[in-house]
């Protein structure tokens, strides 16, 4: 407890801060036709340890262009980035994160994507985080997408192979725990929704159509049925604490299986070691109508505060360049955003890579709405943990949602 | 009787000019300058914007003009009656308030009185050891305290497991996780009362527990009608300092549970912030963080009234 401070003077405190905070975020701007200058470029954890790198070469290249790399914590770069919209002292770029998107460009601060960027080079999930409204605001820079991972180990002993339908996968959950003998049998958070909504999207469902929620529907009720009997038939743990990592738990053989994205291949193989080699595997998503995951990672967009969009842009180009993408994934093993870059080396000859690759072209992306964030943590994961440990029906937690999501929505 | 006849020497009527009076206090408004500009940007400044902003929409789009944010008069204020995530936090928040304080109190009565007894260094051992979870920083005791309530490797369940008892998952259901808050709360605490009680209890005269002994009063009967009635001063000052502490409940919560399993551990505070900082919804925020400093003046109050007494505070 802060017993010094006025609680009441937080939220304008912000406000406060914002006129007084803010980086450097001034650039030179020409005008003349060739791009040149001074760029600012904020990116967020190892993207902005190591995106000098590629700034270093971009300016070989283009010496008339001056690129300035800012690191920012992720933990941090919400708030920052929000402080530099309030203070009008946006930097020229900044990488964001794909959730971010609709909340950004409610504020009226980015820049649409100029038309001499071809948007189809995306993989299609990724491209839709930065459409909102119809006006594309910012470009995928690299992605991310879930998987199943699963013990392969404790697969055989249970006697089943990787899942490719729901039923499978109940199936397979059930047999790690029973025959196997693992403690759970796969583990889903209770209210994660980022875990939950895939499994619309398999059921051919989806959260919002034409600005309209629709959580209301069959479809979005059979999902929520199916999540909610993982916990009913005691199947995964009824609670995740905070700052649980999942990873301990695979290794010793608890949580056989869990949905994630690639960050968890090297965290496996670092904490698992000689242990757990061979011992693991991955699989694409289970199926119901489709076998579609999450997409994720970072968007760029160029502010339209920045006194130097040409240069802003031929920074951001340089970054979508096949090889360019594919010398990011090898700096710090970022999976490439521009499906051409996929085409050639470890990209295209690892099998685990390639089942991220094949998973990429059917992942989707939350809707790029302003007001995601709240909907996402007061709607969806609240009234999932209602329907998974609180006792409530799917039928009831749909129609909580599609009550609470519209009226946030409306707002 | 005049009115200069009644005023204090210090007070006395003021002579000459408005400038000569200032250049007398000309040397003390400048020693508290420092601090008066720090207060003014950065307390009082926002205490007032943020008052302004509560009768206001100011969300996510008025972020780049902040004046284009639509004024809506007690809107947010009347949203705060039906908004049930709110009231959630309220009741959490007074639970934790009206159960921790007197746990909190009583603890650290029981803790002065017995060091009150003890001597040398003994005392000053235990002293620091109550005072040490005050002055350590919140967020590593969270932690620490997230790992020994933790339901599978936990040192507590492993503790309870030693005699057989299959111990619950503290944090992760909403029975317990309340309680759990609540029990790092007082432990966290109730030093800092100690240490206040134990400077008021050796200041208590021991003319009046030899005149009680004297009169042949138990030492129950000593604690009932001297000692804690002439602690009553202290007690209000410990109850004022930690009910406002307690309402602003945050850290712990935070850490801990991040306010769930299904909002069970959500305060009043953290509400502020996630509808502030994560959804940017400040004007509504705003009028939350007023409606929990109404709460606080309103219960100081009460507290003055009730524990005042004869003596005065």
């Amino acid at each position: 407890m802060k017993r010094s401070t006025f609680l009441a003077a937080v939220a304008a405190t912000l406000v406060l801060l914002a006129g007084c905070g803010g980086d450097d975020g001034s650039s030179s701007g020409t005008g003349d036709g060739k791009a040149s200058g001074e760029v600012t470029v904020w990116a967020m954890g190892t993207e902005g340890e190591k995106l000098g790198v590629l700034a270093k070469e971009f300016m070989a290249a283009n010496p008339d262009i001056k690129v300035k790399v800012t690191p920012i914590a992720w933990d941090v770069a919400h708030d920052k980035l929000i402080t530099a919209v309030a203070g009008n002292k946006t930097p020229d770029i900044s990488q964001m994160g794909t959730t971010w998107m609709g909340e950004f460009a409610q504020t009226g601060s980015l820049e649409p994507v100029p038309d001499d960027i071809d948007t189809s080079q995306f993989f299609e999930g990724a491209r839709d985080t930065a459409v909102v409204d119809g006006t594309t605001y910012g470009v995928p820079w690299y992605v991310e997408t879930r998987l199943l991972y699963y013990r392969s180990d404790l697969a055989k002993k249970a006697g089943v192979t990787p899942p490719e339908t729901w039923e499978d996968l109940k199936a397979a959950a059930r047999a790690m725990k029973e025959k196997a003998g693992a403690k759970y049998g796969i583990s889903l958070a209770p209210n994660n929704w980022q875990e939950f909504l895939p499994f619309v999207w398999q059921n051919g469902g989806d959260v919002i159509e034409d600005n309209e929620m629709t959580f209301d529907t069959p479809e979005v009720v059979e999902a929520l049925d199916f999540y909610k009997s993982f916990f009913a038939d005691g199947l995964t743990a009824d609670s995740v604490p905070e700052g649980f990592d999942v990873t301990q738990g695979f290794i010793a053989g608890t949580h056989p299986m869990f949905f994630s994205g690639p960050w968890h291949m090297s965290l496996i193989e670092e904490q698992g070691g000689a242990k757990l080699k061979g011992k693991w595997d991955i699989a694409a998503m289970p199926e119901k109508e489709t076998g579609t995951s999450f997409v994720g990672g970072s968007d760029l967009v160029v502010f339209n505060g920045s006194g130097n969009k040409e240069a802003a842009w031929a920074f951001v180009k340089y970054l979508l360049k096949p090889d360019v993408q594919r010398k990011w994934y090898e700096t710090v093993s970022d999976l490439p955003a521009v499906q051409s870059a996929w085409d050639q080396g470890e990209l295209a000859s690892d099998p685990h890579l390639q089942l991220f690759g094949e998973q990429l072209k059917d992942a989707k992306s939350p809707p790029p709405i302003a007001k995601w964030e709240q909907i996402a943590s007061e709607v969806v994961n609240a009234e999932l943990e209602k329907a998974t440990v609180g006792g409530a029906s799917a039928e009831q937690a749909a129609k909580a949602m599609q009550e609470k999501a519209s009226s946030i929505g409306a707002e | 009787m005049s009115d200069a006849a009644i005023r204090r020497p210090d007070q006395a009527v003021p002579h000459g000019t408005v400038w000569s009076r200032l250049s007398r206090h000309l040397t003390g408004w400048l020693f508290a300058l420092p601090w008066l500009i720090i207060f003014a940007v950065f307390l009082l400044i926002p205490i007032v914007a943020s008052l302004a902003l509560s009768f206001t929409s100011f969300g996510l789009g008025n972020l780049r003009d902040w004046f284009s944010a639509d004024f809506v008069g007690l809107d947010n204020y009347s949203k705060l009656l039906s908004d049930e995530r709110f009231h959630k936090a309220a009741r959490n928040t007074a639970v934790f308030v009206v159960v921790g304080v007197p746990l909190t109190i009583a603890f650290g009565l029981a803790a002065a009185l017995g060091l009150n007894q003890a001597i040398g260094k003994l005392q000053s051992v235990f002293r620091v050891g109550y005072y040490l979870p005050v002055v350590t920083s919140i967020v590593a005791i969270a932690v620490i305290w997230r790992y020994l309530l933790n339901a599978d490797f936990g040192l507590v369940n492993a503790a309870l497991g030693l005699v057989g008892i299959e111990g619950p998952n503290w944090l992760g259901q909403k029975s317990t996780a309340l309680a759990s808050i609540i029990a790092l709360g007082v432990w966290r605490n109730f030093g800092f009362d100690t240490v206040i009680f134990l400077a008021a209890l050796q200041g208590i005269n021991p003319v009046l527990y030899e005149a009680a002994k004297v009169d042949g009063a138990t030492p129950w009967a000593m604690f009932w009608r001297v000692t804690l009635p002439l602690l009553r001063p202290t007690i209000l000052f410990l109850a004022v300092i930690t009910s406002v502490g307690y309402l602003q409940l945050f850290e712990e919560p935070f850490v801990m549970t991040g306010g769930g399993p299904l909002d069970s551990t959500l305060s009043v505070a953290m509400y502020v912030y996630e509808q502030g900082f994560r959804f940017l919804n400040l004007g509504y925020a705003s009028a939350v963080a007023y409606a929990l400093f109404i709460a606080i003046v309103a219960l100081t109050f009460i507290q003055f009234r009730f524990l005042r007494g004869d003596e005065g505070a």
